[in-house]
């Protein structure tokens, strides 16, 4: 809850460990010592879902109650006391703790969560006392298909039911359930059933544990190893708020990061594999007629022949913009079409529509379709009109950014120039050829359906050649005789900011260092 | 305490060739000459390769020194930055690397002190702690004295002392096995008992030690080339203590009684009977002498922790600052987790900053250390004793002569990897 809503609603005074604070009424207890900085450790409670109160770690003790109540269930009411602290309350967080772990194996070596794991965090911070006792735990099955995306260990699984609420509540699919009892309890889905919506692997996410795991990352990286980078999920037009995770320039996951505007904490199966193409296919060099070419040579090859298009035929000349690109790409682009080559023929290209839902997923599978026709200046032709006019001649020479997979006949358009990230028919018609970075490789902002004008920022190294569009266009503008001089994705952004009215709200935001996922900042 | 005499040179006139007349030449200074640099290392035997003082020489009289520094810089304490705490303690043997033992304690001492456990370190490690100290202090002096000896000729001196260190180097090795980075100590404790017996074979040592030192002061203690080599050379009075932060045998060679081991007691320096000897002019015979009787006087703390040294547990007992038992490590999930979070996140310090200093083998080692509460120093910095000491050479040694470098600069016993850190 923000402190602007706050102020608007009614305030209960709270005394929290000898401290007073104010809090709006209905404020969940749990969530109003975390505000202030008091530490109490849960495994059940999550922001983004609803509190069964399962785990008895977030016991508090409230002045006037017979018992310790959770704190993640309790509103805050006026004049309550609360004690988050006292001998009692640590006793049985440490007792909690001891019956969580009497069953749980002993798999941090071989387990993917270690490292960020709540269970070893709230033990090292919490108990810190060794086992008393000696007798065999409880087995269960360690390998469980649970679903297309995800393995269930049950022996690991400390039941704080957080899965089955994300099917419940944010994918509205009720596939997971909890069967049998006591220390035999176990995860599972109804017999002959599969977790299969496509949200699922946000239970590996809200996990506290490593009971479920991610079949694509499993046993791939420990996460200790990985560099988290904030950036802007490419899948469709939503554009949730994602975390790259890379280790030694290969990105290893896509983890969903809040956002209370658009996505809150999640994000839908199919985001989770956009970086596969990242490092699939790439073209890293550039090439003429699909052939290894010095990069210069490439360059002056590109310019030499839209010049020669332009002088025989201006309205001959198209430009076709990707919705994939960034909107600094994209107007890099267009003051190229606009200023040096004077051509009017802008198409518009990109991913096929899709299937939608009304959670997160949009039809329109490009992240940035409103910021290119924002920049563009409305809607632009289509690539079925593109086809058309290259078959009937009206298109001579057509210069492309993005659109990999576009495919065009043999010798029609005569010139094809193509800045394009990965291989594939563009690549080998194209008349020349420059290799383009993808989202991941760029710093720069995608404009969402919703009109949010957000930051991707640069996870992995671009390999070979590969270059950000906007440098691509300006090296081409400077070959064409008039080069724009951008410094940096931040100037061409600036720029970009005082031209199109949807980006005057827009902000770069700070730069974000990659963060290391271990000490202070591990996630567990 | 009055001040000590200090010899006055007599006065001079500059002579420059070509310009002054035959008359300007002063008989004390002998033959005319002009100004020249003169770089004595960083490759110089007597310079132990790692530092370099460029002089001004007239004749053989040095007229400015300049102490350059900086030539066993590892980045010690950035390197910090990025380790666990416990991580830290391999780094900590490379800095006085002939008193690893030392260092390991002052560096555990400051994170416990950081951690508010200091009243928890159970009494034997404690007092093990003490002993393997005093070992170090007495390897550190006997390098000290043996290499300035050999660097004076005296070559016999420095095989009775160095073989005498060889033997308590085994002895360390016994109980850390490594014979010099020993990585011993732990935060809350030492990592391994002594081992059986061991005990008896230091008394045996120390009876051993006792006649290569008592060789080597019948060698060097009343031998006239030694002593023109030493007595009087160097002089740091007393009130220059003070001001240039001298600590250690050079401090107390002045006659200043300052001994962290006294002035704050720490471990259980405070239940065992030992005496700080000083000098009394601050030259380079008094730094020698001090340093030998240092020896004697830690051979005697040796004696009485031995006899004192308690039984009992050689660590905290608390899986959040030591590592589990490896049977339970391997056998429950809670040593296990603990076991995990120690090695891959650190000991969880809390957020503050600490002073922490100690009696080093060349006086008072410090460590400054931030915490912002994760499983790394958020600072870690040393207060390396023979980085101060060093810094006076730029006071003592202009007037001195090119060959009282040697001996003066032994006696303050600069040691690069802990003065350049």
């Amino acid at each position: 809850m923000t402190v602007d809503s706050s102020q608007r609603m009614e305030l209960v005074t709270v005394v929290i460990d000898g401290r007073t604070y104010q809090f709006p009424k209905g404020m969940n207890l749990l969530e109003a010592c975390q505000s202030v900085g008091v530490r109490i450790p849960f495994f059940c409670y999550h922001p983004g879902l609803s509190s069964p109160a399962v785990c008895r770690q977030c016991l508090v003790e409230i002045k006037g109650s017979p018992k310790p109540v959770p704190s993640c269930y309790t509103p805050v009411a006026d004049k309550m006391e609360v004690t988050t602290d006292s001998p009692k309350v640590l006793d049985i967080r440490r007792q909690m703790l001891e019956f969580t772990l009497l069953n749980h194996p002993i798999d941090c070596p071989i387990c993917d969560k270690a490292g960020e794991c709540l269970l070893q965090r709230h033990y090292f911070d919490w108990d810190g006392k060794l086992a008393r006792n000696e007798g065999s735990k409880v087995r269960k099955a360690k390998v469980v298909d649970l679903g297309k995306h995800i393995v269930l260990d049950q022996e690991r699984c400390i039941l704080c039911t957080r899965c089955i609420r994300v099917c419940n509540e944010v994918a509205k699919a009720p596939e997971l359930t909890m069967a049998y009892r006591g220390s035999h309890e176990v995860l599972t889905t109804a017999p002959g059933h599969r977790l299969d919506n496509p949200y699922s692997l946000n239970t590996v996410d809200v996990c506290p544990v490593g009971a479920l795991t991610s079949k694509d990352f499993r046993f791939s990286r420990r996460v200790w190893e990985l560099l988290a980078v904030s950036s802007i999920c490419p899948g469709c037009a939503t554009g949730c708020s994602i975390e790259v995770h890379s280790s030694r320039g290969t990105i290893r996951r896509l983890v969903p990061r809040e956002n209370p505007a658009v996505n809150r904490h999640w994000m839908c199966d199919e985001g989770r594999f956009e970086h596969k193409a990242v490092h699939t296919s790439r073209a890293l060099l550039a090439a003429m007629g699909g052939k290894r070419a010095r990069f210069e040579d490439a360059l002056a090859e590109a310019a030499r022949r839209l010049r020669a298009a332009v002088a025989a035929d201006r309205g001959a000349v198209g430009v076709l913009f990707s919705y994939e690109a960034s909107n600094e790409d994209t107007h890099a682009l267009a003051r190229l079409a606009g200023e040096i080559l004077g051509i009017e023929r802008r198409y518009g290209g990109g991913k096929a529509a899709g299937w939608s839902d009304e959670i997160l997923v949009s039809a329109d599978k490009n992240p940035n379709t409103r910021g290119v026709e924002g920049i563009a200046g409305g809607p632009l032709r289509g690539l079925d009109e593109l086809r058309a006019d290259v078959a009937s001649g009206a298109l001579q020479a057509l210069l492309v950014l993005g659109n990999s997979t576009l495919a065009l006949p043999e010798g029609k358009p005569a010139t094809l120039v193509a800045l394009t990230s990965h291989q594939g028919p563009l690549v080998d018609r194209a008349t020349v050829s420059l290799p383009l970075a993808t989202w991941a490789e760029v710093d720069g902002t995608f404009t969402n359906r919703q009109g949010h004008v957000q930051r991707i920022r640069t996870a992995v190294k671009a390999p070979g050649e590969v270059a950000p569009g906007w440098r691509l266009i300006d090296r081409l503008a400077g070959a064409l005789g008039g080069a724009f001089g951008f410094a940096s994705a931040e100037a061409v952004f600036a720029e970009a900011k005082g031209r199109y009215p949807f980006m005057k709200d827009a902000a770069w935001g700070p730069p974000l260092a990659p963060v290391h996922l271990r000490f202070g900042e591990s996630r567990g | 305490m009055a001040e000590p005499p200090i010899a006055t040179p007599p006065a001079r006139r500059r002579v420059v060739f070509g310009e002054a007349e035959v008359s300007d030449y002063d008989e004390l200074d002998g033959l005319p000459t002009e100004s020249m640099p003169l770089q004595m290392g960083p490759s110089h035997p007597a310079m132990h390769g790692t530092v370099r003082i460029t002089l001004d020489v007239e004749g053989e009289k040095i007229k400015t020194a300049d102490i350059q520094i900086g030539y066993l810089h590892r980045c010690f304490e950035k390197e910090s930055e990025s380790a666990t705490w416990t991580q830290i303690f391999p780094y900590t043997d490379r800095l006085n690397y002939v008193s690893p033992m030392l260092n390991n304690v002052g560096y555990a001492l400051a994170v416990e002190k950081l951690l508010g456990i200091g009243d928890r370190i159970p009494e034997r490690a404690q007092y093990i702690r003490v002993i393997v100290g005093e070992i170090s202090r007495i390897t550190d002096h006997l390098t000290c004295l043996g290499a300035s000896a050999m660097e004076l000729a005296a070559f016999t001196v420095y095989f009775y002392l160095i073989k005498a260190r060889e033997w308590l180097w085994e002895l360390l090795e016994e109980v850390s096995g490594a014979r010099l980075t020993h990585s011993y100590v732990r935060i809350g404790g030492v990592v391994a008992d002594l081992p059986e017996g061991w005990p008896a074979k230091l008394l045996a040592v120390l009876a051993k030690v006792r006649v290569a030192v008592a060789d080597a002061d019948q060698l060097l203690t009343r031998n006239k080339i030694f002593r023109d080599r030493m007595d009087g050379i160097g002089i740091i009075r007393q009130d220059e203590v003070a001001a240039w932060g001298l600590t250690g045998p050079v401090a107390r060679s002045t006659g200043v009684a300052y001994d962290v081991r006294k002035d704050h007691p720490y471990l259980v320096y405070d239940r065992l009977d030992f005496d700080v000897p000083v000098g009394a002019t601050g030259d380079n015979f008094d730094r020698y002498a001090v340093r030998l009787e240092e020896i004697m006087q830690s051979m005697r703390i040796l004696e009485q922790a031995l006899a004192k040294l308690p039984p009992g547990p050689i660590l905290v007992d608390d899986p959040r600052l030591t590592l589990p038992a490896k049977r339970e490590t391997y056998n429950t999930i809670e040593a296990m987790i603990a076991h995990f979070k120690l090695i891959m996140d650190g000991i969880h310090v809390p957020p503050g900053e600490v002073y922490s200093y100690t009696e080093g083998g060349n006086g008072e080692l410090g460590f400054y250390l931030v915490s912002n509460g994760t499983g790394q120093p958020w600072k870690c910095r040393v207060r390396p004793p023979c980085f101060a000491n060093l810094a006076v050479l730029n006071r003592v040694l202009p007037g001195l002569f090119i060959a009282d470098v040697v001996p003066t600069f032994g006696m303050i016993n600069m040691i690069g990897g802990e003065c350049d850190r």
